[in-house]
């Protein structure tokens, strides 16, 4: 399966945007579990996600070719 | 991105699809910018109170190092939507005649206005009541991030409280 992530604020100093290919990551929590491994620094922010452009409340599941976006709490104004 | 004038980015006459407004501009907003957007209601005259407000990026001291700017970046397709629902649930609390909200996307220095939320309406107390729940939304619902940059180029991200 293949997700397009995105980051934001801060966490596009050490997450770029990419494509990956995966298997076995079947919703939202799985995706945060995944991203929280291989980006441990990821685990000392607080980030919501959005999946395909919807910020993500509950668990949520994923399709092949899901855009995810990472972001970090916001400061606009 | 958008021009100065305001434009609408999706601007279609199909009223069955939503029309989502742009609010980002590039750069900072421009003192000239906001007088003519007021000067553009003169010809509304139900209107008779404005509330307008206009964030400014301060010149903060953090470990004695002082902010010279704010970088701006947004999920600009999100944050859009997302405006465009804070929008008509504000539309439908207040009787406004007008709303225009503008957030700057890029290098802010600081002393110049990076926010400028303009609502209007009969009498005073909805455009006041309005503007104020506009910023408080924005702040905690726009995907905007604020990088501050310090004169010696170091930065942190600014962090709404």
């Amino acid at each position: 399966m293949e997700i397009e992530i995105i980051s934001f604020g801060q966490i596009t100093e050490f997450i770029n945007n990419q494509k990956i290919e995966v298997d076995g990551i079947a919703d939202t929590n799985a995706f945060k579990q995944y991203l929280e491994n291989r980006f441990p620094a990821l685990k000392d922010i607080k980030y919501k996600l959005a999946l395909n452009k919807n910020i993500v409340q509950q668990n949520t599941e994923i399709t092949n070719r899901a855009t995810i976006a990472i972001m970090p709490p916001f400061s606009g104004g | 991105m958008a021009s100065l004038n305001g434009g609408i980015i999706f601007s279609n006459l199909n009223m069955s699809e939503k029309k989502i407004k742009n609010i980002f501009v590039k750069g900072p907003i421009t003192p000239a910018f906001i007088a003519d957007s007021i000067a553009k209601h003169n010809s509304k005259t139900a209107i008779g109170g404005h509330s307008i407000f206009m964030g400014q990026v301060r010149k903060d001291e953090i470990d004695g190092k002082f902010v010279a700017a704010i970088a701006y970046t947004a999920y600009e397709e999100l944050a859009l939507e997302k405006m465009h629902q804070i929008r008509e649930e504000i539309f439908e609390q207040y009787p406004l005649s007008c709303m225009h909200i503008y957030h700057s996307l890029g290098t802010v220095k600081t002393g110049e206005i990076c926010l400028f939320v303009f609502t209007s309406s009969a009498h005073r107390k909805p455009a006041i009541a309005a503007c104020s729940e506009i910023v408080d939304r924005l702040k905690a619902e726009l995907p905007i991030w604020g990088k501050e940059i310090f004169e010696d180029e170091t930065h942190q991200w600014k962090e709404n409280i």
